[in-house]
């Protein structure tokens, strides 16, 4: 991979991960589901079973980074000159805005 | 077991901690000369040779803590809930949150800090490398503040 598109690739990645993660997290876009009382794991989004929790994250974490690498791959095969035309702050400032975001979403847990 | 992985994740987290701070001293506020004090040193430490060690370091720390969520979940959660500790619950939930987010920026971080240093990326590289720094302190804090949350009643 030559350095232009492994900067396409790489900063692509992280806007589109931290996009997806905060997309997955909002609609529960999660992949899989854990469940740590049976210790057993469930395709797509599942209800808690048995009374006991049911966890997504692992699932979203999937969701993103198999998201992303897509995204990723599809912004390298674009023709060249993509990767020099995307400005490289992208990549924090999106990933900063999702973190205000959940910021925002969590809110209500520091106001009771 | 579950005891050993949380130290072990509190010790990878310490070191991870060290090695990010260091780096994010040397890149925001680098030294302009020798100096033989303690903050001159820590401003004067060679930022990129933390790279490899500081992606480790999180991805090791990412792992463990993944391993040891489902107790979290199982163990301590409820308890937090039964408590009506609400901003520390949502304090986990909020470092949950940062750690995947940073996880997803390694690679643009790695990028970043390649040898030769591109200069057209010095202020995303230091970017990066601050809210990675937030993310990694956010993350002890809170990890530590819980562990010793049934302390505070």
């Amino acid at each position: 991979m030559n350095t232009s598109r492994l900067s396409t690739f790489t900063i692509v990645f992280s806007i589109a991960y931290a996009a997806l993660y905060l997309l997955s997290v909002e609609y529960n876009w999660a992949l899989f589901t854990y469940h740590p009382a049976l210790e057993s794991f469930g395709a797509l989004v599942q209800k808690p079973i048995d009374g006991g929790p049911a966890m997504y994250w692992y699932g979203w974490l999937t969701t993103s980074a198999l998201g992303a690498f897509a995204v990723a791959a599809l912004a390298c095969a674009v023709p060249a000159g993509l990767g020099n035309r995307i400005w490289s702050g992208l990549a924090w400032a999106v990933p900063l805005a999702a973190m205000f975001a959940f910021v925002y979403i969590l809110r209500g847990y520091f106001t009771k | 077991m579950i005891i050993a992985l949380l130290i072990l994740h509190g010790l990878l987290a310490v070191a991870l901690l060290g090695a990010i701070t260091h780096q994010t001293i040397g890149v925001w506020t680098p030294a302009r000369g020798h100096s033989g004090s303690f903050v001159g040193r820590m401003r004067g430490v060679s930022a990129p040779a933390y790279v490899n060690a500081i992606i480790v370091f999180y991805l090791l720390t990412f792992c463990v803590g993944a391993t040891i969520y489902p107790s979290y979940r199982l163990n301590v959660r409820i308890v937090l809930e039964q408590m009506q500790l609400f901003k520390q619950n949502g304090a986990f939930e909020l470092k949950e949150h940062l750690v995947a987010i940073g996880l997803g920026m390694l690679p643009a971080y790695w990028y970043f800090w390649r040898q030769p240093l591109a200069r057209e990326h010095a202020r995303a590289r230091a970017c990066v490398t601050l809210i990675l720094a937030f993310v990694v302190w956010w993350s002890f804090l809170v990890g530590h503040v819980l562990n010793n949350v049934r302390g505070f009643e």
